[in-house]
């Protein structure tokens, strides 16, 4: 009987461990959050983790927005659309994809560059080639005016050339400075490109 | 055919099909030796699982195993949460730099130090406007912004924009890699 009452305490003990969901014991929710709130993320993140998509980046949306000042449901908002770019992205990359590149796919996907697109890119630059850079790089130009299409275009030429990230640290410092002087974001864009790799075998006419 | 008719292949071929003999007591010394080793590995695998029966049978015993176990899991969520990616452990310095010549403070805060919860800001120091921190980020892709006076959230000027402002507050983007020293 004892030894009963002893495995119903060990049972009880472990599936209580087990279904406690991510974050629960995470002081900087459980005391900033409404339980709402709290509730809705921590269901969201559950179900991104079950999908295989990294959930780190979604408790650092929920900190951002606690650090901002942003109330409960905004944040729950927030964490929500970025977990559904973050799956579509996953399902675009593929599982070879590590994640500050879905990280940095999920934001271009904010700024509105489609996911075929980053995946394409994805494609192109292969196992070896992170993308975590000229994912960022893209998201900055779009959010700067660039059209969706040039800069995915003027990026994935790049990437297709054998840029380093270096080279594309210099393409978006210059598009950048060239859009706050007064040029049209889109001929900055493509300008650029054209001369932001030094390789002989590049084509700038592919632009 | 005689021999030297045939090719050495079909000789050797032969030989190898010729039947081994053996004395009639070799069937009985093989399976002596199987038996051996046989008791021996029984012997060793229930002595393990008598052991641990009598051990789980008593109540105490029973309870001092569960309390194992459970900490045992316990610890692994707890280092699961807290181990970060394999691919984000190494951490390389990086300097932030803002030039605010009328700023009376300056914070740097991002998703690397939990965008400054607990008081986790990283202060930076004013040489004649031109603030600047230097600080261990991992390796990896963040967002982070500027906190001026202790209310002004700032993007970095020079830095990738961040395309998620869900909160109304502008945020940059910093790669950092690990470097090849």
């Amino acid at each position: 009987m004892r030894n009963r009452v002893l495995d119903a305490m060990v049972a009880l003990l472990l599936v209580g461990g087990a279904l406690t969901p991510a974050g629960a014991q995470d002081p900087r929710i459980k005391t900033r959050l409404d339980a709402t709130s709290e509730a809705a993320i921590l269901a969201i993140v559950d179900s991104a983790r079950a999908q295989g998509i990294p959930v780190e980046p979604l408790m650092e949306k929920v900190y951002e927005g606690i650090g901002k000042g942003a109330d409960g449901p905004r944040i729950v908002i927030a964490v929500r659309a970025f977990a559904q770019e973050m799956a579509s992205v996953h399902k675009v990359l593929g599982t070879v994809a590590s994640a500050g590149e879905i990280k940095a796919a999920a934001s271009a996907m904010h700024a509105g560059v489609p996911a075929v697109e980053l995946g394409k890119m994805k494609k192109q630059g292969g196992l070896r080639r992170s993308l975590t850079l000229p994912f960022t790089v893209l998201a900055d130009i779009v959010s700067r005016g660039v059209p969706v299409q040039t800069a995915a275009n003027a990026v994935r030429f790049l990437v297709g050339a054998g840029a380093k990230d270096a080279d594309l640290s210099t393409f978006q410092r210059n598009v950048r400075v060239d859009i706050e002087q007064g040029a049209p974001p889109a001929a900055a864009a493509e300008t650029r490109a054209k001369g932001a790799t030094a390789k002989p075998d590049s084509r700038p006419d592919e632009l | 055919m005689p021999d030297w008719q045939r090719s050495t292949l079909e000789l050797i071929v032969e030989e190898l099909q010729r039947p081994v003999l053996v004395d009639e007591s070799f069937d009985r010394r093989v399976m002596v030796q199987v038996r051996r080793i046989y008791q021996r590995r029984r012997r060793g695998v229930a002595g393990i699982i008598g052991a641990a029966a009598r051990i789980t049978h008593h109540p105490v015993w029973a309870a001092a195993v569960a309390a194992g176990i459970v900490a045992i899991a316990a610890l692994g969520v707890v280092r699961g949460r807290q181990r970060p990616p394999v691919a984000e452990l190494s951490r390389e310095p990086v300097q932030f730099v803002l030039v605010a010549p009328d700023a009376r403070s300056v914070a740097v805060v991002g998703d690397f130090n939990d965008w400054g919860l607990n008081d986790s800001a990283l202060v930076a120091t004013n040489h004649e406007g031109v603030w600047s921190v230097t600080a261990p980020v991992p390796t990896g892709v963040h967002r982070y912004a500027y906190v001026v006076n202790g209310k002004d959230w700032v993007a970095d000027p020079s830095a990738p924009r961040s395309a998620g402002d869900d909160f109304g507050m502008p945020s940059s983007v910093l790669v950092v890699e690990e470097s090849t020293r």
